[in-house]
């Protein structure tokens, strides 16, 4: 083997030098992205490296107190402990929700399953809190083992408690998490889109107020998300106290009157447009929703008697006899009858080309009747004739001064009712008005749906001559009062109202009334009873066959106001399926009047 | 073998008489601020007086170390660096039988009051044996370079084995420099640098899911900010962040909150970048710079053969060690285990080096 002889000095400096050469070429590219970053990206790389160093963290609120018009507590807030869970700083989810099943003694698969669908909906190094409410025995084992549960916080936020539960669930509504559509249409819902917000009733339409604005906490932490020292706060802003025109005592009591069946009620003061109690029964306790209660929510939402239902405000209901007083006004003031004028009574009312007859509710009739009898007896035939004479025409705009047909923007989730014309069933049923169709409006049958909340309005106009008023639910709102909106009813002779609320008080007082049953001489009320027909029945003989279905018994409705001389209260109670408006519904309305007057 | 016994030549007044002083100064200067740098960058990445304690005893034992070797008859000391390589061999062999607590093969054995690392004092010993062995007769035969190169494979395969791929790459270089610096022709050279590239798809399936995964990272590092680009995106807000001046030692927001891996060892760098800034930098370049300038000034001057190797490989290795290093932790080459030399954390590597620059220092005393 031929040996070769060592290399030159140049051509060993020229071999060193092409093997030094690639490494002084990357340190040349290396030194140029060293002044790229250090001296043209500096400021960048400074703003990165302080949001790295800097936590910013979210200090939500407490959401503010909800209180009755006497000041008593009706939504409470207390303090809950979470756990909340950053996983990027956990190893090995499966070991470690392992030791935390062992630790909150809560099924490791039940974790699991919270903990992976959590995990899909966040980005990496975000949080999520993994257990809501832990108790004290909870809290101190998870405590005791922190440094063997990385990436673990204990959060205290605030819970929500609304004292009296079911009672008053249909006022308060309770809180959730808010839709993506719900931050959407309010953005101020986006720095609250993992807390709780008001879904329903008072929770939703004061949100805004309730909820109050979020604070920060800039703190030091390092790569692992530990704090280290907290470096400033910005404060948040409380959420504001609201306090109800609810009297949360009434309230308690008259919920307490519909045990067992289903049906609303309104109290409303016909001066201030305060409404004093509002009852939708069956209810919900909306703890069962602040708190998380699955199972429980499952079941209020299997109910069939839908209990998160709002009947006062959405529960849309045939009117009844109780708008015979409004089409007795209607043609009082379009001089279609006069107040003292008889029309006879046989039980039956005939119209040209129609072979059946409209009966009354009476067999026989009630004879000769004027219009005060007519409404303290609910005569139908009368109500037939003047309906008839007056056409709905001069009804339909007329009932709509008085509320009928539209939301009085109290809540959102409130019905309009119907208010029938000849424009509305041509563009609804695609058929052209019949006269019988009118008829049967004149006694709050047919096509008219109207809300306990539209009765109410409508009978305090009647009461406090002649004004629409806006109700109100909200007295204050973190001490300032809200206002008193009401809009003037044109009525051409105001004795035509006196002649109206005479005939109301004979409801009560006269021997042939159908609510004389009431008549409590201590405390004079007046009103007005109503049997809401839930099925039209053709013939006599079905009647008893359609009494068999409970479902398909008629409503009962009582609008009662008192005292008498000066009356403060309106109140109108419906019990659906309760058949009889003077037995079943006036004694809850008198007892609303009783305990309101107390 | 019948040799005399270790000569350590410490006596400091013949070598007066010699033309260059002993100490190389401004080689000795650059490698002591070096590694007092790197013990400072130590304590302020790790905030551990003992982790900077520690490497402090390493720096002073290799000091002493380099001061023996460099008074040392690097002649007489010829037919050990000959040998060296296979107790670097054996070491190689038993560090496979050696694991860690969780059951993964160790790159270090645990000798109880410190540690070696097998694959670092490979990269030494194999060009140290390699340029004894090419220089041990008058002319190089072929047959001699393919000894070199076969057991060159062989070591580099072992550290593949425990699996470091940087190690590996810096041992295969160590073996391969004395080869091409004892003058292996040119058509050898091309042949080899064809073959490896005809080779770089196998090479590419035949690393881990992880390496692989360094190298795609490093040309997308946004497209996974999170997994495998986070270390390097955190090390380039580090480096950045420091900007000219730097934050001043111990307040490197990214440094001191742990935003940086390994920041006491490969990517020292960052720590250094965030805290002294862009004068930081270039003060540390001097120093690399002054050093890898004198190496090579030893290796162009020296006469002997083996100085030429042994000084011109491993001042490339040390060049090799100091730009990967830095290309590493800005983004510009994957992350592979890799030190900076001198400065990083880890006390075989501080002394290997130091004991080199001791070597490179005795053959100096030859010219």
């Amino acid at each position: 083997m031929k040996g070769k002889q060592f290399l030159t000095d140049q051509s060993i400096l020229r071999r060193i030098f092409l093997f030094l050469f690639p490494f002084l070429i990357l340190l040349i590219f290396a030194f140029l992205q060293i002044l790229n970053l250090m001296v043209f990206q500096a400021e960048k790389f400074k703003t990165q490296a302080d949001s790295n160093r800097i936590l910013k963290e979210k200090v939500f609120p407490p959401r503010g107190l909800i209180f009755d018009t006497n000041d008593e507590i009706i939504v409470d807030n207390f303090i809950r402990q979470d756990l909340v869970v950053t996983p990027n700083f956990i190893e090995d989810y499966s070991l470690y929700l392992s030791l935390l099943s062992e630790l909150v003694e809560i099924e490791k698969n039940t974790l699991e399953q919270v903990f992976y669908k959590k995990l899909s909906e966040i980005k990496p190094f975000q949080s999520f809190t993994l257990l809501r409410d832990l108790n004290d025995r909870q809290l101190a084992k998870v405590k005791l083992n922190f440094k063997d549960l990385p990436g673990t916080e204990i959060n205290s936020s605030f819970s929500r408690n609304v004292v009296f539960g079911e009672s008053s669930g249909a006022v308060t509504g309770y809180l959730g998490f808010a839709s993506k559509q719900d931050i959407l249409i309010n953005p101020n819902l986006k720095n609250f889109n993992d807390q709780q917000v008001g879904l329903l009733g008072i929770e939703k339409e004061f949100d805004d107020e309730l909820r109050g604005t979020v604070g920060y906490r800039y703190s030091e932490k390092d790569a692992r998300g530990g704090v280290l020292d907290v470096l400033s706060v910005e404060p948040s802003t409380k959420g504001k106290n609201i306090k109800l025109s609810i009297d949360i005592e009434l309230q308690d009591k008259l919920y307490k009157e519909f045990r067992g069946r289903k049906g609303a009620l309104i109290a409303i003061e016909p001066d201030t447009g305060f409404i004093r109690a509002m009852i939708s029964s069956p209810s919900y306790n909306p703890n069962f929703f602040n708190n998380f209660k699955t199972e429980e929510i499952k079941l209020l939402f299997q109910n069939k008697n839908s209990p998160l239902f709002n009947r006062a405000i959405s529960g849309q209901y045939p009117p009844a006899s109780t708008l015979k007083p409004f089409i007795g006004l209607v043609a009082l003031e379009e001089d279609v009858i006069t107040w003292q004028e008889k029309i006879l009574d046989e039980g039956e009312f005939f119209v040209e080309g129609d072979k059946r007859p409209y009966t009354g509710w009476k067999e026989g009739g009630h004879g000769e009747v004027n219009m005060e009898k007519a409404i303290a007896e609910s005569s139908d035939v009368y109500f037939y004739n003047i309906a008839y004479d007056l056409t709905v025409n001069s009804i339909a705009p007329f009932l709509k001064k008085f509320g009928f047909g539209k939301s009085s923007d109290l809540f959102i989730n409130e019905s309009q009712g119907i208010l029938p014309d000849k424009k509305w069933k041509l563009g609804q049923k695609g058929e052209f008005w019949f006269k019988g169709d009118t008829i049967n409006m004149g006694i709050g049958q047919g096509y008219i749906l109207a809300t306990p909340l539209q009765i109410a309005l409508a009978y305090s106009a009647l009461i406090n001559g002649g004004k629409l008023i806006s109700p109100r639910i909200v007295q204050s709102i973190e001490g300032e009062e809200t206002k008193f909106v009401s809009e003037k009813i044109e009525i051409k002779d105001i004795q035509n109202l006196e002649y109206i609320k005479e005939s109301l008080i004979s409801v009560v007082e006269s021997n042939t009334g159908t609510a004389k049953n009431i008549f409590d001489p201590k405390l004079r009320i007046a009103g007005k009873t109503g049997t809401a027909q839930v099925k039209s029945i053709l013939d006599d003989n079905k009647y008893q066959e359609i009494r068999e279905n409970v479902l398909l018994r008629d409503h009962a409705l009582f609008v009662g106001y008192g005292p008498v001389e000066d009356p403060s209260i309106v109140v109108v109670a419906i019990v659906e399926n309760g058949e009889s408006g003077s037995l079943v519904a006036a004694p809850i309305v008198q007892k609303a009047i009783n305990l309101y007057e107390q | 073998m019948s040799r005399q016994p270790l000569d350590f030549s410490l006596n400091l007044g013949i070598d007066n008489s010699r033309r260059n002083s002993v100490f190389d100064v401004w080689i000795v200067t650059s490698v002591f601020l070096l590694s007092l740098l790197g013990i400072s960058m130590i304590y302020s990445a790790s905030q551990s007086v003992e982790m900077a304690l520690r490497q402090g005893i390493y720096m002073v034992f290799g000091f002493v170390v380099l001061t023996i070797i460099s008074f040392s008859n690097f002649r007489k000391m010829e037919v050990f660096y000959l040998y060296s390589y296979w107790p670097g061999l054996f070491l190689l062999i038993i560090v496979l039988f050696f694991s860690n607590e969780n059951n993964e093969t160790s790159r270090w054995i645990d000798l109880g009051m410190f540690t070696i690392q097998p694959s670092e004092l490979m990269r030494f010993l194999l060009p140290l044996s390699a340029a004894a062995f090419l220089s041990r007769k008058p002319s190089i035969s072929n047959f001699d370079y393919l000894v070199v190169f076969v057991l060159t494979l062989l070591a580099t395969f072992l550290v593949l084995l425990q699996p470091d791929l940087g190690t590996a790459l810096i041992v295969l270089l160590s073996g391969i420099l004395p080869i091409l610096l004892g003058g292996l022709p040119w058509r050898y050279i091309y042949l080899g640098a064809f073959v490896t590239v005809c080779s770089l798809p196998l090479i590419w399936f035949s690393l881990y899911e992880y390496q692989q995964q360094r190298i795609l990272t490093l040309f997308n590092p946004e497209a996974d900010i999170y997994g495998a680009g986070w270390n390097i995106a955190q090390s380039k807000i580090a480096i950045g962040s420091g900007g000219f001046w730097g934050k001043g030692y111990l307040n490197g927001s990214q440094s001191q909150l742990n935003f940086i891996p390994e920041s006491h060892s490969d990517f020292i760098f960052s720590v250094i970048s965030e805290e002294f800034g862009l004068i930081g930098v270039l003060f540390l370049m001097f120093l690399y710079g002054l050093l890898i300038y004198r190496l090579i000034l030893i290796s162009i001057k020296h006469q002997n053969r083996f100085a030429k190797i042994l000084s011109a490989t491993l001042s490339t290795i040390l060049l090799a060690y100091i730009s990967i290093n830095i290309c590493m932790v800005i983004g510009l080459l994957p992350v592979v285990g890799m030190p900076l030399p001198f400065v990083s954390q880890g006390g075989t590597a501080l002394i290997i080096n130091l004991v080199t620059i001791g070597i490179i220092l005795s053959l100096r005393r030859e010219t």
